[in-house]
């Protein structure tokens, strides 16, 4: 009978605890609300945010700010968080006073988070187009060489063509400078777009736009990614691919890439946080993870 | 009369194929899965990537024993969380309801099975996630803990799985209690055992085989869920004893990087989630033996 | 005994037995920290999703600037019937085959029920996978509403063929027995007596399976593609609603949608399950 009580009364104090900290889910929301402006303390743990392995926007990352072991090998810190969607590391950000973490220029949102200079540069498509902002990645489309689709081959030239770069350059993109009007055909048909969905709502616009001068074409649009894009135009089920980095060797050898706009990558924080400057430099150590603390940098 | 024995027969026929699709199923994901697992399994080493500790894939580093041990981790904590609370409140619908408020608390146990994972992710993300870091930043203040956590850790993403795998713990036990004849109850409270004494002594022992069906299901629920976790674990790819910190799981190590992969890497994360099958397959075939066992009994 | 015990009766067995009433606590603690959850989750969707359902999310046609629902919500129908279409009779008929027509005992049925526990415990995250080595690619479907229903119908298979199992084996032996004694073969009994009695038990376990293939995301992801118009045939790709939210949330410029789809798709849910008692309701009645 003892061993019975020992063991309800064990249960109880779990079940407390347990419940504990459920009830401090709803008393403990109002208080995290309002401690957002509390003072910050310089001698907390940063915390890294990074894009998963493989990523576009991870490869240009580590590649442009040196996160690299000789062998051009990834070393971002292993205590990094990885995240394979921007609007998580943009929310993971603006939540947490003390993380860093870098997106597309495209998809930044100045009222979540803030772009840090790199460098005393700031984020901005002119700063790229100057030189003075250096981090940025090509946005490519791939197509197979022996492409027979009319419709497909129209679009490329629409997207290369000065209608076509206007769009790249309204939707905050560096265009490709060197451009001629589009002068296509305009055919009738179909033809699929697909890869990376860093490029998507870029090419959704491209697309948009195509049909106000080709309302003959129906163009599908399929978000996936890079490799998914780059595989699946060499094995033909798209007809354009999109991919957000470099083609790798054994993709250029089956397929013809072209560079329709330069994305810049910002590097974020919380906007409560006091650092608007970052060198290359520390950038670097801190996703090598040699700098754990902001007041360490 | 020869033509109906023939539809018979014919029909019968057609039942038995029916009944051989689950088979030719688990066959065709077996073989298919198989097929492109092992070999990257061969390559790689099996030893080597069941219990290498490194997940480097850019320099060819292939070890899922951190997000085995995640797995096993988040699980463990998903049913710490899950279990307890949801037979207790499976004994409330079944014993303590009022009639009146029944109707609605159980449509909203469906609702909440209903809901995407998505929403569970984001929920977790701006709610869940500022909590536990606030926990982390306090055990860290009052030096319990060496290191606070960001809040995006294994004890984030066990409450969160703990929440998602509540439903199908409460529909379960909640018939289990339902199919125990009233007469137990009935006798019992004539023995003079409390209402609390009756449930727990008597119902709950005799309802015994269906809560553990739904325990397993929760676990298997738990084990499997993917994009809910991704955004609130931290998906750190490194081994860790803190409850505070991030660790990556093996259904989040396929979501997070399939989408980039190519080469060995993709049949790695292939090979990732034929590990993940044996896994379920092992728990199930467990769970058979047991019921077997139990059987004889 | 009574209902009748008045409060004081109670709290006089609590006092006696201070145990049991901790438990009586504890049992009432887990239920108000369920319920809190619930509502909590609730408003939170409700609250981010409300203010953000405008007349544009439904338009006709889908364009980046009004993220319309619209052709996600039918892909959700058309991905639903078609994969129920696949499911539904399959599980029907292996549940007979397992209920009315296998010997006990026999060793292919552990074999079916084995293949079947593991099927059901399968991540969706391997359905996925599975969906696109064997469908897409091996089949050479591409990416399309055709292999995402049938990925999803293997998925939804152990589901349906468990419930309706359930309901065969529930309706009594002494209707088969009359329905012989009244010289109606085997198959007539099946289809006349036994399955129309067992149709509520079958409805309830395809409500479930409406459920599952409404909310799911990762098994879809790799099988149906993400194109967001309606597809002219099944050979397209298309996204569900689940689908549909994930994608607009990916990339962090469409949350205010997202929010207002998960609104949407939580409305769906409430329909599906409410449809659901109202069917299960008329056909008992009846």
């Amino acid at each position: 009978m003892k061993m019975k009580k020992f063991i309800a009364v064990l249960s109880v104090v779990s079940m407390m605890a347990v419940a504990a900290t459920g009830c401090g889910g709803g008393a403990g929301e109002a208080s995290a609300a309002g401690d957002s402006g509390s003072e910050w303390d310089a001698a907390n743990a940063i915390t890294v945010v990074s894009r998963e392995e493989g990523s576009g926007t991870r490869g240009a990352f580590t590649e442009l700010f040196g996160v690299v072991d000789e062998e051009d090998n990834d070393m971002t810190t292993l205590d990094a968080q990885v995240t394979n969607s921007t609007s998580v590391m943009m929310t993971t950000v603006s939540e947490n006073e003390y993380a860093i973490g870098y997106i597309s220029l495209g998809s930044l949102d100045e009222s979540l988070v803030k772009a840090v200079k790199i460098d005393g540069a700031e984020a901005t498509a002119e700063n790229i187009e100057n030189g003075s902002y250096t981090v940025s990645r090509p946005f490519n489309v791939a197509v197979s060489p022996n492409l027979d689709n009319a419709v497909a081959a129209d679009f490329m030239a629409f997207i290369m063509s000065t209608e076509g770069q206007q769009v790249v350059a309204d939707e905050g993109y560096i265009p490709v400078s060197e451009v001629e009007a589009y002068a296509g055909d305009a055919p009738e048909g179909s033809c699929v777009v697909g890869g990376s969905s860093s490029v998507s709502p870029l090419m959704e616009k491209l697309i948009e736009a195509y049909n106000t001068v080709n309302p003959n074409a129906k163009i599908e649009l399929q978000t996936s990614d890079s490799t998914t894009g780059m595989t699946s135009t060499i094995e033909g089920s798209y007809d354009i691919g999109m991919a957000s980095r470099e083609l790798k060797e054994e993709e250029s050898a089956e397929l013809e890439g072209t560079v329709i706009a330069t994305d810049g990558i910002a590097v974020i924080v919380n906007q409560n946080n006091p650092t608007d400057d970052l060198s290359a430099d520390q950038v670097k150590s801190i996703y090598l993870g040699d700098v754990t603390t902001w007041d360490g940098i | 009369m020869k033509s109906k024995a023939w539809t018979e027969k014919f029909m019968q026929g057609v039942f038995f194929i029916a009944a051989c699709a689950s088979v030719l199923a688990v066959a065709l994901i077996c073989i298919f899965l198989f097929a492109n697992g092992i070999p990257a399994m061969r390559e790689i080493g099996f030893i080597k990537f069941i219990t290498g500790e490194v997940w480097r894939p850019n320099s060819e580093q292939f070890g899922i024993l951190p997000m085995i041990v995640g797995s096993l981790y988040v699980t463990a904590g998903a049913i710490i969380f899950g279990v307890p609370i949801g037979i207790l409140t499976s004994v409330f619908m079944a014993m303590y309801c009022p009639k009146r408020i029944y109707k609605p608390l159980k449509a909203a146990t469906e609702l909440l099975a209903g809901i995407p994972s998505v929403i569970y992710g984001f929920f977790g993300l701006v709610v869940v996630v500022p909590l536990i870091r606030e926990f982390g930043t306090m055990l860290y203040k009052a030096r319990i803990v060496d290191n606070p956590g960001n809040g995006n850790s294994i004890l984030t993403a066990s409450m969160i799985l703990g929440m998602m795998i509540l439903p199908t713990i409460i529909g379960t036990t909640e018939s289990a209690i339902r199919a125990v004849p009233s007469h137990y109850y009935e006798g019992s409270l004539a023995l003079g055992a409390t209402k609390e004494r009756s449930i727990f002594r008597v119902i709950i022992p005799a309802a015994k085989s269906g809560v553990i069906a739904g325990i397993v299901l929760g676990i298997g629920r738990a084990i499997g869920e993917t994009m809910a976790v991704i955004m609130i674990v931290g998906n750190q790819a490194r081994l860790t004893g803190s409850l505070l910190d991030g660790i990556r799981t093996l259904t989040g190590n396929i979501v997070i990087e399939m989408g980039y992969a190519t080469g060995l890497h993709r049949e790695a994360l292939i090979a990732t989630g034929v590990v993940l099958f044996v896994f379920i397959l092992i728990i199930n075939f467990s769970v058979a033996l047991l019921k077997r066992g139990a059987d004889r009994e | 005994m009574s209902n009748k015990t008045t409060i004081s009766d109670k709290l006089k067995t609590y006092l006696k037995h201070p145990g049991s009433f901790i438990v009586m606590l504890l049992v009432m603690l887990a239920a108000v920290i369920t319920f809190a959850v619930l509502i909590f989750l609730i408003a939170y969707i409700l609250i981010n999703g409300l203010p953000h359902i405008t007349p544009s999310l439904f338009s006709l046609e889908y364009s980046s600037e009004n993220a319309s629902v619209v052709p996600a919500f039918i892909n959700t129908i058309v991905m639903t019937l078609l994969s129920l279409l696949i499911a539904v009779p399959f599980g029907i008929f292996s549940a007979i085959f397992l209920v009315e027509y296998a010997k006990r005992g026999n060793k292919f049925i552990e074999v079916i029920r084995l293949t079947t526990e593991t099927l059901s415990g399968i991540p969706s995250i391997v359905y996925g996978l599975f969906g696109m080595l064997f469908f897409v690619n091996a089949l050479d479907w591409g990416f399309s509403l055709l292999a995402g229903a049938f990925t999803i119908a293997i998925m939804i298979l152990p589901l349906i063929m468990r419930t309706t199992e359930e309901a065969l084996k529930a309706v009594p032996d002494s209707y088969r027995e009359g329905s012989f004694g009244l010289g109606a073969g085997k198959l007539r009994t099946v289809f006349r007596i036994v399955l129309p009695s067992a149709i509520p038990g079958v409805l309830a376990g395809v409500i479930l399976a409406i459920g599952r293939i409404v909310g799911e995301t990762a098994a879809l992801m790799y099988t149906s593609g993400t194109v967001a118009q309606i597809p002219d045939s099944v050979m397209g790709s298309g996204r569900t609603l689940a689908l549909h939210m994930y994608v607009l949330s990916s990339e962090g410029l469409y949350m205010d949608q997202a929010y207002a789809t998960a609104v949407i798709l939580l409305v769906l849910v409430v329909g599906i399950n409410a449809l659901s008692s109202v069917i299960a309701r008329k056909l008992t009645k009846a």
